[in-house]
């Protein structure tokens, strides 16, 4: 009988002592502070273990214990622990990332010839203040703005925090600025604009002395853009001797070479894949 | 004569939980220094599509970034994070380990793999977002006692750039997690 009222005593005993518990919210924004409902009685000790954070308090169970939002701007996966003298109860909650309002932009290459299709790529990553990042859906506006001309823009839905958008270089040689912007934040990078291939390549021949000079006129692209200094042009000279061929590089938008030429020769040009006139020249 | 048989099974039973128990002990050691399973699919990327090379270095250095990370959770080091991860990613798991030391307290990884899809790849390769399904045991110590453990299903976003010779882990958010 005895026995039997220490277990009912015991049984009594468990059933009203509650175990500490935690109730977190299942989740929570970034940079805002939490309050976390707890259970139970006594002194316990509060755990908060984050993606870049894990601290520890003494709180008492069964009261209210506030996180502040310092503690929860990592958006990620978080473990709040809490052990009394009766063991340990745990939940865990998410943080999700807070309002875009930061870019990173990752634009390539940084000089591209003009009028390359699809050349240049641009893709923004959206970040919140505290490089969470954003996955939410939001519309990012992509912008162009070449040196003297308008600017032109376009927007781009991001999904799971990237948005991104291929552009062909404009016609012009120059800089030019992207920029990708979304609530307070606009990133510009710049790309520089080169002329592309050289195009109607041409030679003209004139007495120098005892030789030949051979020049090109401006050496332009198809637009018209002059073809950076220092791009190589190739002389090939072919007599009754065989073939001799000359690398020269523009200086002040052309490239000229003095050929020592006896009888009959054929002059030619080209610069990379394009190929110039030919000239029929005759020496002394 | 039946007293000498029962000696003997109680032996055999003992010895068979002594040996049973240096294996578990052995296997879970083990288990710490094997490289975590990661399983990729790249069918869905884009627009890039993904090169030879590449897919079969995104699962292996990420692997190795868990594995490091594991490394440091555990035993509180931030030197092992130098290898596999750079930028936002490096510092919060910096911090981490930092906190982790004030406070004595030690996170245990039992790693048991990894879904790996490539969502993303930059037109001109370099960045990659992935979508990771993680299965892990966890289990959180303060000082030697175990204060957490359970086994937790974690889904990741993770944004990975090239760098000299491997990937690095650039960015790595837990989106969504349940309990299995």
């Amino acid at each position: 009988m005895r026995r039997l009222i220490t277990v009912a005593i015991i049984f009594l005993v468990a059933s009203v002592a509650q175990a500490a518990e935690i109730h977190p919210p299942a989740q929570t924004v970034a940079g805002n502070p939490i309050t976390i409902a707890s259970s139970g009685s006594g002194d316990a000790t509060f755990y908060l273990i984050g993606p870049a954070s894990a601290s520890k308090r003494q709180v008492q169970a069964g009261s209210d214990i506030a996180v502040d939002s310092d503690q929860i701007e990592h958006a990620g996966r978080y473990v709040a622990i809490l052990c009394a003298s009766d063991g340990c109860a745990s939940s865990s909650f998410f943080v999700n990332a807070a309002a875009p309002n930061r870019l990173s932009l990752l634009v390539h290459p940084s000089r591209v010839p003009v009028g390359s299709a699809n050349g240049i790529s641009t893709v923004a990553f959206v970040f919140d203040n505290f490089h969470n990042l954003v996955l939410k859906p939001d519309s990012i506006k992509f912008s162009v703005q070449p040196k003297g001309g308008n600017e032109v823009s376009a927007d781009r839905e991001s999904k799971d925090g990237i948005a991104w958008v291929r552009l062909t270089s404009a016609k012009k040689e120059g800089p030019t600025k992207l920029g990708a912007a979304i609530g307070h934040a606009n990133e510009i990078r710049v790309v520089q604009q080169v002329a592309a291939d050289a195009c109607n390549l041409r030679i003209k021949a004139s007495r120098a002395k005892n030789d030949y000079l051979i020049e090109t006129d401006p050496v332009r692209d198809c637009s018209g853009n002059p073809v950076p200094d220092g791009t190589v042009v190739s002389f090939t000279m072919t007599d009754s001797a065989g073939k001799t061929t000359v690398d020269v590089p523009i200086k002040r938008g052309v490239a000229k070479i003095e050929m020592s030429i006896k009888g009959r020769a054929r002059v030619t040009v080209a610069s990379g894949v394009v190929t110039g006139n030919e000239l029929e020249v005759s020496g002394g | 004569m039946r007293n000498t048989a029962l000696r003997y099974c109680v032996l055999a039973v003992a010895f068979s939980v002594l040996v049973c128990a240096a294996a578990v002990l052995h296997l879970r050691a083990s288990a710490s220094d094997e490289l975590p399973r990661v399983e990729l699919n790249a069918d869905n990327i884009g627009p890039r599509q993904i090169e030879d090379l590449t897919s079969k270095s995104i699962p292996r250095d990420y692997a190795l970034a868990w594995q490091t990370m594991a490394q440091a959770l555990e035993e509180n080091r931030t030197d092992v994070l130098d290898g596999y991860f750079t930028g936002f990613e490096k510092d919060e798991l910096t911090q981490r380990v930092k906190s982790q030391m004030k406070s004595d307290l030690h996170t245990r990884y039992q790693d048991r793999g990894h879904k790996l899809q490539a969502i993303f790849y930059a037109p001109a390769g370099d960045a990659m977002e992935l979508r990771d399904h993680a299965q892990l045991d966890v289990q959180v110590l303060d000082g030697g006692k175990v204060i957490y453990e359970g086994p937790v299903n974690v889904d990741y976003i993770v944004i990975m750039t090239p760098g000299a010779d491997r990937w690095l882990v650039r960015q790595m958010q837990a989106v969504q997690g349940e309990k299995p």
